[in-house]
């Protein structure tokens, strides 16, 4: 195929730190391209020259379509028919569709100046039927599901002279969605691609890598490490690739004692979505839950922590805990991970330090006192003992990536010592290198005696960790699997994937 | 030859700035600014002892008022009601201690204990419109700032209320210790009070994370619903106080005593929240507070007799510029903060 982009020995540096060294990138004409790599290892910052939002360090060589390209420059990359979507989506949420689209673009007006709606209407719902979307475009954006929000931001990024636009470039495009919405953004990528536009995406789910692109390019430490067709990779060469070494995951060999009393108990949940649910996870057990958006896997863990209402019966060895009390939870010995790291998690204005204690920020007290010395002390401990990368315990949490926040986000639970622990998708927008030091701690925990839930949309993760996954359908459990019965991850999707045509008949 | 030189030129540049902490530390410079320009201009007034301590003792009242808008605002809630709670405190004194057997005759320290009882009531009260009722702090407290402006002016008729407290409660407002006036010291011990609260203690740091991001410190553990009531209960109480010293200073009561106060007490507060630490703070607070005062009072001096304008003109203009200056700053550090995620 004919390369239409074509980047040599591009670096970009900023004070202190090089960002990119020397890469070699290259987009071939209506191809699906994979950006890979962990946080921190330049793919951002390559996107981000290119989107010219960084001018590049000079030195470079960069032709499109064969002619010199100006890279580092909005408007010259504009020019080119190279489009971004980035992570954010830049949709502005209290609007339509359609609005959204003519933000970018212009309302076509009618006599008077009026806004023909009527034509604009037509045209967005053209669009995305284009993409493979058949929504309302008249309800605010923030009322649609993730794929179709992404969905109105590429349309909105396509649109005016389609012909001229040759490369779309999507900056992690998946980091929130859930399964089946992915299937359905794959779906409207594969549409593109028979448009003849090349996709870049930036990811950190390899197994979309294998689903759906035609390469990958994997950075490591500001480097482009190679650039491979994905139908020679397979899963552990490309982790390699990534992470510069072999990683070996651990295999769980859990016992669990099941004369012991449950330490989580949990009967007749109902609220939202959650339709007269019973479990029990004992000490030292690790309970996945798995299932669909909307099927109760993502309000189960909100349910039982505090966050939402709900109506049922949850205990804790056997001291019963009031619905919609986050704190009355916690002193009764759960701690929670939340899923939404940025809503419901960090508190972005305060330091690592201050974020890591905020459960027990009484633990540090001399008399009336805060012990700023003993706190700093402590933080610096879960900071090594995570090896969470910051300057200091006194940062900003915001100065941080997103896998370390996290990593804060596990230690502010881990010093709890809970008995109960609930993580919801604890590894989101984690890279692998974090995502299995995440791993390992939950080990830790669960080896501890505490009783652990997982909700994850990541069947892996769940094979990787849990002792039991339920697996969860319109509100109920609709099947358990058991760790022994063969490969679990199978298990799940096939469970999954039954469920979701259920579903749709 | 020449990009090493401007390379070696830039660096300094920018530790320059950095090491002056021209942000940070903008309203210590502006003061020492205002002291040296006004200081210039009127030597014999300006920087004489007798107009330092006026400014000193004139700002105490509207700096306790700035505390109590400080604790709500740290949590992220506005406490717009100060100022009427402040006038509703200087009024329940007037109306308690009068003198001349009008009414009911109380000595001053029953009547500043029931005096901060009625003020720290208001404050539950808005702390349960806040709280329960789930209206947006900003307009619960405007509006009832607004209902107990009414009371006030119901119960001193609209008229301005003078000599009713006795010579020993007025000592309280008036002495001199060490040629500070006394009133000065009742803002310090106030402040460090508050500074230890939300520095040192865990409340402290339950308030400003109520105020970061609420509902993940709810999530946390946090009660962040008891943290807002509190605080509001706090802010009326630091009213109540201000208007109480207010009383023993002045010892006079106009319906726009407390109102008055509420605009540069808050002007303190968001230029303090500016400084030092780049969050809402009690230091940033006062250097603020004082900075500002000892501008208002050289410019007083420099126009003269007409300066009743100059103050409201002044604290406006600083206001604006002060937190222009800050969000400028933020904007730095979230370009710097792009840059430095790859």
């Amino acid at each position: 195929m004919a390369k239409i982009l074509h980047i040599w020995s591009l670096s970009k540096s900023f004070p202190g730190q090089v960002a990119l060294q020397d890469a070699t990138f290259d987009v071939e004409e209506g191809e699906v391209h994979a950006l890979v790599g962990q946080n921190g290892s330049g793919k951002s910052t390559l996107i981000k020259v290119l989107a010219g939002f960084h001018k590049p360090d000079p030195g470079h060589n960069v032709t499109m379509r064969d002619e010199v390209f100006e890279i580092g420059d909005a408007a010259a990359a504009h020019r080119a028919g190279i489009r971004f979507v980035h992570q954010d989506l830049g949709l502005v949420e209290a609007v339509s569709a359609v609005e959204n689209l003519a933000l970018g673009f212009g309302y076509r007006t009618g006599f008077g100046r009026r806004i023909n709606w009527k034509k604009e209407t037509l045209k967005t719902k053209q669009a995305l039927l284009d993409l493979g979307f058949d929504i309302d475009v008249r309800v605010p954006v923030a009322a649609l599901g993730g794929a179709a929000r992404t969905g109105v931001a590429i349309a909105r990024a396509l649109q005016e002279s389609e012909q001229n636009i040759s490369i779309l470039i999507l900056d992690e495009p998946t980091a929130s969605l859930p399964g089946a919405d992915v299937d359905r953004l794959f779906d409207a990528i594969r549409r593109l691609k028979t448009r003849g536009i090349a996709v870049v995406f930036v990811s950190h789910h390899l197994e979309e890598v294998f689903e759906i692109a035609d390469r990958v390019t994997v950075l490591r430490d500001a480097k482009v490490v190679a650039t491979v067709e994905a139908s020679d990779l397979d899963m552990s060469s490309l982790i390699e690739l990534i992470v510069g070494r072999k990683v070996t995951a651990a295999t769980v060999n859990r016992s669990i004692d099941q004369t012991l009393e449950p330490r989580l108990r949990v009967e007749d949940l109902w609220g939202p979505g959650m339709n007269d649910v019973s479990l029990e996870v004992r000490p030292g057990e690790v309970l996945g839950v798995a299932g669909l958006t909307g099927s109760g896997r993502d309000t189960l863990i909100p349910m039982l922590s505090g966050a939402m209402e709900r109506l049922g019966n949850v205990s804790i060895d056997g001291v019963a805990i009031r619905a919609g009390n986050p704190s009355a939870a916690i002193a009764a010995g759960l701690a929670f991970v939340p899923a939404d790291r940025l809503r419901n998690g960090i508190i972005s204005m305060m330091s690592v330090r201050s974020n890591t204690t905020i459960a027990n920020v009484g633990r540090n007290k001399t008399g009336l006192r805060l012990n700023h010395k003993k706190e700093r002390a402590e933080t610096q401990d879960w900071i090594s003992q995570l090896s969470v990368v910051t300057t200091s315990s006194e940062a900003p949490i915001s100065t941080l990536s997103g896998g370390n926040q996290q990593k804060v986000m596990m230690a502010r639970s881990f010093r709890l010592d809970p008995k109960v622990l609930l993580l919801d998708e604890p590894t989101q927008g984690v890279d692998i290198g974090a995502k299995e030091e995440i791993h390992t701690f939950v080990d830790a925990a669960a080896a501890n005696g505490s009783a652990v839930v997982i909700a994850s949309t990541d069947s892996a993760e769940l094979a990787r960790l849990c002792d039991r996954v339920i697996v969860m359908h319109r509100g109920q459990i609709v099947d358990t699997i058991v760790r022994g019965e063969g490969s679990m991850a199978q298990s799940i999707d096939k469970v999954l994937l039954a469920g979701s045509s259920l579903a749709t008949n | 030859m020449s990009t090493s030189e401007s390379g070696v030129l830039m660096a300094p540049k920018r530790s320059l700035l950095n090491r002056l902490g021209l942000d940070r530390f903008s309203a210590l410079y502006l003061w020492g600014a205002f002291m040296i320009i006004f200081g210039l201009w009127k030597p014999d007034t300006f920087l004489s002892m007798t107009s330092a301590k006026l400014v000193l003792g004139e700002n105490v009242s509207t700096g306790i008022l700035a505390l109590a808008f400080l604790v709500p605002f740290c949590a992220a809630t506005f406490d717009l009601s100060i100022g009427a709670v402040m006038s509703m405190s200087v009024v329940t004194m007037c109306f308690l201690s009068d003198e001349k057997a009008r009414s009911f005759n109380m000595p001053v320290g029953v009547a500043a204990v029931i005096t901060l009882v009625v003020c720290t009531l208001i404050g539950a009260v808005s702390g349960f419109i806040v709280v329960k009722l789930k209206v947006n702090s900003f307009i619960a407290t405007l509006g009832l700032g607004q209902v107990i402006s009414a009371v006030v002016l119901k119960i001193s008729f609209n008229r301005q209320i003078t000599d009713v407290f006795s010579k020993t409660f007025v000592k309280f407002g008036r002495n001199q210790y060490f040629g500070i006036p006394v009133v000065f010291f009742y803002l310090a011990v106030a402040g460090i009070i508050i500074w230890y609260v939300l520095e040192h203690t865990p409340v402290g740091r339950f308030i400003y994370a109520t105020g970061g991001n609420p509902e993940a410190a709810r999530l946390a553990g946090v009660k962040t619903d008891r943290m807002v009531w509190g605080s509001l209960i706090a802010s009326s109480f630091l009213a109540g106080v201000a208007g109480i010293v207010f009383s023993a200073k002045v010892g006079l009561f106009t319906a726009a005593t407390g109102p008055n106060y509420l605009f540069p007490a808050i002007a303190a507060v968001f230029f303090g929240a500016s400084q030092l630490k780049g969050r809402p703070n009690v230091a940033g607070t006062f250097i603020a507070l004082y900075a500002l005062a000892f501008g208002i009072k050289g410019l007083q001096l420099v126009v003269g007799t007409d300066s009743y304008w100059v103050n409201p003109m002044f604290q406006g203009t600083t206001l604006i510029i002060a937190v222009s200056l800050a969000s400028q700053k933020g904007l730095a550090k979230m370009r710097k903060r792009k840059v430095q995620t790859t």
